[in-house]
């Protein structure tokens, strides 16, 4: 029985455009009478050249979406694809391989290793994968991101924001078919959370990214194309062109409803 | 905050696991070894005093000397008539019992034992105090019949019936095995053959009425002193050696004590060197855990713990861990014992291990070092927990301490280094062999403390040299390990410490042995002129059957003996030397190159005349011409004129103080009953050397005592010596490194959890498994490399210094043993390797989402 989120089917759009890609993804936790849903059958299709949002009430399963979708995360029934390529069922070698070379990361914190410096930070994962950086893409990366002073710093002579930065520049700097990032301004002061929004917008804007930001800030969310609201492991709303205002109109209504469709559900699956 | 302390100290508890492991080890050799000679001295107290006659008389042994003559010292069988008469003796006893001799079965084969320990003969007499009893067969009667101790028979397979020779000083003679004794004490290891007692002394001390000693029994009512006090009244002392049964049973434990002591001292440093080794352990264990839990800390500052609770609280800790160290490490020692119990037991020492000792003394020091060291270990992070500021519960601080300066650890580490470079220096300088030893000693211990102190202060430049290349061939993990090694200048450094002690001390002592080798090849090769010398394997005298041999062999040249003779010397000076001097047959200088200042051999070797080392002659102010009085054993004196003075590297050396020689018959006059000790022989002309060698080999077969060497099996024998020596070495340092390749591994495993957030992250942006592996291998081999770096280094400037040292012995030769050398690094790359297997695999099997999220 498809889910209400997944019959209307947000963010589905034709194939040759989808950066990534999830039918029937369902994570559960635990076994048995304590099993947990975290993901309830989502269906979603992340569109190329996009920067959508993903948000929830906390334990809405939205950080949970993007580890499935990062191939961070096993999953435990249905299919994920980044781009043609199906990630459910792939080792852990390929699994690797895959964040390596085709996704971007930034987290909340704790993004740069402590012992390099920025520049070595950014180019890690091509160092990692023996790759030689596109200098000129590099280049532009570092110019549009202001990092250009700050190369030869090591991350604790940065700033929080600059951290952030250099994290976003790092996600930039493979040209990844798709950049997750998980609360990238959740540790940082408003200005420098909204610079580095700013930036996520101009990776999509100018360098022509796909990014995918998961946040509870409904300010960050704004700076988005499109928001999925996730509430119980499912898709229950989407938003295009939102602003703060509208998105925490919509999040408030999560508190009013979330009770009664839990208790519906559960009933409902016994 | 008790509460706080264990809960903590359990939820840390594998962290403290290798920790702990430290700490049973060095525990383990310390009650270990305690146990063991416990034991040893309880049952070797009790056999003496058992079996020892309420008083024996001896001859007194006047020169005692390191180097055997092969005279045996003997006393007049009559004298036990007379003693039987002192009023209070109820029986007395000649015995006839001599050491070193040889027992060789119908195969020419030695039935002694195999471990360097004696074969004793002597008469049958059998009585309470016998330390065997007939087991089978019946007592020796009359000449050709013989008992044999059931241990050596069963050993050597020796069974009744068998024909044995018995090589003794007067003459071998052949006996067959009419009984088989077994013993009813424990057995120290020698090999024991009984002869009719009424042959005995003609046997083996070559005439019916001598004597080695007379045992003597108390009447009722007499106690041992006071037998001893009218003994000595009757005889007048002098000549004699009279001992109660219990000064008789301390002598003979200490005889046996001496090798026992090498065995606990050797055991005791085990265990001091895995206290030392331990002690870096478990100091970088409780830094990185008090590192680690720095907000945590803060937390208990911020909720009211003052200072001194923190600090408690972390002593606490190590104060538990020392405890269930020293518990595992008893109950280890325990165990230890009855192993080495069971090792003397294969080597023909019996003890018991039911008749363990352990003294309330034992389970005290055990725990007093296990939880002393840990203790000490843990203070000095103890007061940097304590010094947690509240605030530190807020900051997200990575590691505490990894950035303070090291300023107080580069003036120590200069001063103490500065002093231990100014005590080498002295002690390359010294001229004196007993000042040198002591500046290398103090040497030693500053430069190692100021090492250890200033090690971090190393780790950078070391390390940046020596991960250079990683970079380039790893890429960016090679770049990620050999930052992540220079993260920590202080864990490196004390991680790298441990392993630089052990091999330190292993690139020190080979230099030191090499050196011993070459100098032996250089002293051969300038010494010894002789095809071939004949010797026993421990240098110990020979029958004069082998001499007669030898010299009866076709195609021998020339043979020249060699005897040594205890001597007192009397100097000018004043002073009364004791020492060995070597006797030889005049044409010495055929066989040995022997350079003189003064006179020459003719002179030394010619009637009443002596040869002396040059050196040893102007220290006492002798001249050539000097008459010195000499006194040999049993009261023997004369006076002999100095009549050459040698000049000769390390002739004044190896308990031959003085490099006194004379003429051969010097030595028969005035130690009768000696035997020779080598024999020099050239081949005759016309003889090949190939020929003469299986020749002399044939004609000593019924001698497997004594080998025939040329120069390079006597250069063999030397080197195979030395190396004994130092597998010894090795071995005690073996012990030391692995407790070094656990701080390794311990300092890795810490590491891991320490960045495993770290860890997550490179995971998540696609560093794989074998990658990450690899990255922690390569950190653990530039640790360990950077160790063995500082180990080489400080190691080979104290074996050049020890060689200064071995200079002044007459050892001049330099050798640096480059393949121990490579060995060390080769070695010290394959510690990193394995000392990363476990970190490295438990890093890699981290699931990336909780590693991230980890707190």
């Amino acid at each position: 029985m498809p889910t209400p989120a997944a019959e209307h089917a947000p963010g589905l759009a034709p194939a040759d455009g989808i950066a990534a890609r999830a039918r029937g993804l369902t994570k559960a936790y635990g076994s048995g009478e304590t099993t947990v849903l975290a993901l309830d059958r989502v269906d979603v299709d992340i569109v190329r050249g996009r920067f959508t949002a993903v948000m929830g009430p906390s334990g809405s399963g939205k950080s949970t979406l993007m580890h499935c979708l990062a191939g961070l995360d096993t999953v435990s029934a249905g299919q994920v694809w980044l781009g043609d390529t199906e990630i459910t069922g792939l080792k852990d070698g390929e699994l690797t391989r895959l964040r390596r070379d085709r996704i971007g990361f930034m987290f909340q914190s704790f993004n740069l290793v402590p012992t390099l410096n920025a520049r070595e930070n950014i180019t890690l994962p091509l160092d990692i994968a023996g790759r030689r950086p596109d200098e000129q893409w590099l280049d532009q990366v570092i110019d549009t991101l202001g990092l250009r002073d700050r190369l030869r710093h090591r991350p604790a002579q940065l700033s929080g924001g600059q951290q952030q930065r250099v994290a976003c520049a790092r996600a930039l700097a493979s040209r990844p078919e798709l950049i997750f990032a998980d609360e990238p301004t959740g540790n940082l002061d408003s200005r420098s959370g909204l610079e580095v929004l700013g930036f996520l917008r101009e990776a999509v804007d100018r360098l022509d990214q796909t990014v995918v930001m998961v946040t509870h800030d409904p300010g960050a969310a704004a700076h988005s194309d499109l928001v999925l609201f996730l509430a119980d492991g499912r898709i229950v709303d989407e938003m295009r062109q939102p602003t703060a205002e509208s998105v925490l109109e919509r999040m408030k209504r999560f508190d009013v409803i979330r009770a009664p469709v839990d208790d519906a559900d559960r009933s409902g699956r016994k | 905050m008790l509460r706080a302390t264990l809960r903590s100290f359990l939820a840390h508890r594998g962290r403290l696991l290798l920790s702990a492991l430290a700490v049973v080890l060095s525990v383990a050799f310390v009650a270990g070894s305690l146990i063991f000679s416990d034991t040893v001295d309880r049952t070797f107290d009790r056999l003496f005093a058992s079996r020892s006659a309420d008083v024996t008389v001896e001859p007194r042994g006047d020169l005692e000397s390191s180097v055997p003559s092969g005279a045996v010292q003997t006393l007049p069988a009559s004298l036990a008539r007379e003693l039987a008469r002192v009023d209070g003796v109820a029986a007395a006893h000649a015995d006839v019992e001599v050491g070193d001799i040889t027992v060789v079965d119908s195969g020419n084969e030695s039935v002694g034992p195999t471990t360097g320990a004696p074969t004793l003969a002597r008469d049958w007499h059998a009585g309470e105090r016998s330390v065997v009893e007939l087991a089978s067969g019946r007592a020796p009667r009359g000449d050709g019949e013989a008992v044999l101790d059931a241990d050596t028979a069963d050993a050597k397979g020796v069974g009744i019936g068998d024909t044995l020779s018995v090589q003794a000083q007067p003459g071998s003679f052949r006996v067959e095995v009419v009984g088989i004794a077994a013993f009813t004490t424990t057995n120290p290891g020698a090999a024991r053959i009984f002869l009719d007692p009424a042959v005995a002394a003609g046997r083996l001390l070559g005439s019916p009425d001598r004597a080695t000693s007379v045992s003597l029994d108390a009447a009722p009512g007499v106690t041992d002193a006071e037998l001893k006090r009218r003994v000595t009244a009757g005889l007048g002392g002098g000549a004699y050696e009279i001992r109660t049964a219990g000064e008789q049973a301390e002598t003979a434990a200490d005889e046996l004590g001496a090798f026992l002591d090498v065995i606990k001292y050797v055991m005791l440093g085990f265990a001091g060197i895995a206290v030392l080794v331990g002690v870096f352990l478990i100091v970088n264990t409780f830094s990185m855990l008090i590192a680690q839990r720095t907000r945590e800390l803060g937390l208990l500052r911020a909720l009211g713990a003052n200072r001194r609770q923190v600090r408690r609280s972390v002593l606490t800790e190590a104060l538990l861990l020392g405890l269930a160290g020293s518990t595992l490490g008893l109950v280890a020692g325990i165990g230890l014992a009855v192993g080495l119990i069971r090792l003397m037991s294969a080597f023909g020492m019996r003890l018991e291990t039911a008749e363990m000792v352990i003294r309330w003394a034992t389970p005290v020091t055990a725990y007093a070092v296990g939880t002393g060291v840990t203790f000490v270990a843990a203070f000095l992070p103890a007061r940097r927990a304590a010094a947690v500021s509240p605030m530190a519960a807020l900051a997200d601080a990575e590691i505490a301490g990894a950035g303070r300066p090291l300023r107080v650890r580069a003036a120590a580490g200069s001063v103490v280094g500065a002093l231990g470079a100014a005590a080498l220096a002295g002690c390359a300088a010294a001229d004196e062999t007993s000042s040198a030893a002591s500046l290398l000693g103090l040497g030693v211990v500053l430069t190692l403390v100021a090492t250890v102190v200033a090690g971090p202060l190393l780790v950078r430049p070391v390390i940046r040299v020596l991960g250079a290349g990683f970079p380039a061939l790893f890429g960016a993990v090679g770049l990620m390990s050999r930052r992540n090694a220079l993260r920590n200048p202080r864990r490196t450094g004390a991680t790298a410490a441990a392993l630089m002690v052990g091999l330190a001390l292993v690139t020190g002592m080979s230099v030191a042995g090499a050196s011993m080798s070459r100098s032996f090849d250089e002293q051969i090769d300038r010494t010894l002129g002789a095809d071939f010398v004949i010797q026993n394997a421990n240098f110990k005298p020979f029958p004069q059957e082998v001499t007669d041999r030898v010299r009866d062999t076709e195609g021998t040249g020339l043979v020249v003996r060699q005897r040594f003779a205890p001597v007192a010397v009397r100097l000018p000076d004043g002073q009364r030397v004791e020492t060995t001097a070597a006797g030889y047959d005049d044409r010495v200088d055929d066989v040995a190159r022997v350079t003189y200042a003064r006179g020459g051999t003719a002179a030394a070797l010619a009637d009443g005349g002596m040869a002396m080392d040059a050196g040893f002659a102007a220290e006492h102010g002798v001249r050539t011409g000097s008459t010195l009085p000499v006194e040999f054993p049993g009261g023997r004196r004369t006076e002999l004129t100095v009549a050459a003075l040698t000049d000769m590297a390390g002739g004044d050396g190896f308990g031959m103080r003085g490099g006194l020689f004379f003429g051969i018959a010097t030595v028969e006059a005035y130690v009768p009953g000696g035997q020779d000790s080598a024999l020099y022989v050239n081949a005759a002309a016309g003889t090949s050397t190939a020929e003469l060698r299986d020749r002399l080999e044939s004609a000593l077969d019924a001698y497997p005592q004594v080998q025939v060497r040329d120069q390079a099996d006597y250069k063999d024998l030397v080197h195979d010596q030395i190396a004994v020596l130092l597998y010894l070495v090795y071995a005690l340092l073996g012990l030391a490194i692995v407790i070094a390749v656990l701080g390794v591994v311990n300092t890795l495993a810490l590491s891991v959890v320490e960045r495993t957030r770290e860890i997550g992250l490179l995971r998540a942006i696609g560093l794989a498994r074998r990658q990450l592996r690899r990255m922690i291998r390569l950190e653990s081999v530039v640790i360990a490399v950077f160790g063995a770096m500082l180990g080489l280094g400080l190691g080979l400037v104290w074996g050049l210094c020890t060689q200064q040292v071995l200079a002044l012995e007459g050892m001049t030769a330099l050798a640096v043993p480059w393949s121990t050398v490579a060995a060390v690094v080769v070695g010290s790359v394959v510690v990193g390797i394995v000392a990363a297997l476990l970190p490295a695999l438990r890093a890699s099997r981290m699931n990336v989402l909780e590693a991230i999220a980890y707190e």
